[in-house]
């Protein structure tokens, strides 16, 4: 049976992980708190990308989320500091919120609605999976049918990031 | 070797991407929002490279990488966007924000 498998229990541990951190994201009210959940749910995700066969996604997400974003997260909310009068603190973690029942029940319909709607197709994988590293057919097909769109992305990261330091910049 | 059902796979995005709806709709901060915002597209991401678990040509696979280069240039816009509001409004909150007009 397929659910005593060695690959299940580590999918049903991940899948613990990754959920359980990302319904705290939702629960918590403190910014930094969120952001430490951010992370374990993207250490699911490496994870979840692991068990699908696909490594150098698996790497490539820890690597840009774990060590970019998440740092300009952390970035974001030390340089964006909150001083209200009522807590003496340096910098305000807590956020507000608004229409909680709504949102959990807009977001427990969309969740049991695409649960539903996935259940009616039969979706099955293609079954010739090779126990090699996909990292070489990947290096190919960059080089090869995807030399365009890669070449496009590259600039397209290069005209973010210098308008990104543009926009940043102290104007006045 | 067994692999897992992909419907598993597509229950944990539907699942990710319900939570990152309903932190958009919550949340008043505007750095929290933008987390919302990644929890959602790496859901829609998730889908991508379970689907290409298979596949000779990798085409899931390549449109995800893509994704996720896309996703970090939308970050850092965004960030640095929220930056300079900061310096103007001196607020991050979502409903502080008034046009001066």
């Amino acid at each position: 049976m397929i659910m005593n498998s060695p690959l299940m229990i580590g999918f049903l541990a991940l899948t613990i992980l990754t959920c359980g951190s990302a319904f705290f994201m939702l629960w918590t009210k403190n910014v930094l708190h969120a952001a430490l959940a951010m992370f374990m749910t993207m250490l699911g995700l490496a994870g979840f990308y692991v068990l699908a066969f696909a490594d150098v996604m698996a790497v490539s997400h820890l690597m840009i989320y774990v060590g970019g974003v998440l740092i300009l997260i952390l970035f974001g909310i030390m340089m964006t500091s909150q001083r209200t009068s009522k807590s003496g603190q340096a910098n305000e973690l807590w956020t507000e919120q608004k229409g909680r029942f709504w949102a959990f029940f807009i977001g427990l319909t969309v969740f049991f609605g695409l649960s539903w709607l996935l259940g009616q197709q039969h979706f099955y994988a293609f079954s010739d999976i090779d126990e090699y590293s996909k990292l070489g057919r990947v290096g190919l097909s960059f080089m090869l049918e995807y030399s365009f769109p890669f070449e496009l992305t590259g600039v397209f990261l290069l005209i973010a990031l210098v308008g990104a330091t543009y926009i940043a910049k102290n104007h006045e | 070797m067994n692999e897992i059902p992909l419907i598993f796979f597509l229950w944990v995005g539907a699942f990710l991407f319900a939570t990152g709806l309903s932190i958009i709709l919550i949340k008043r901060n505007v750095i929290f929002v933008l987390m919302g915002v990644e929890l959602m597209l790496n859901a829609a991401n998730l889908n991508l490279i379970a689907f290409s678990q298979g596949d000779e040509q990798n085409q899931g696979l390549m449109m995800g990488l893509f994704v996720l280069v896309i996703g970090v240039c939308e970050m850092s816009i965004a960030l640095a966007i929220i930056l300079q509001v900061y310096r103007r409004f001196k607020k991050i909150d979502i409903d502080q924000f008034q046009s001066r007009n």
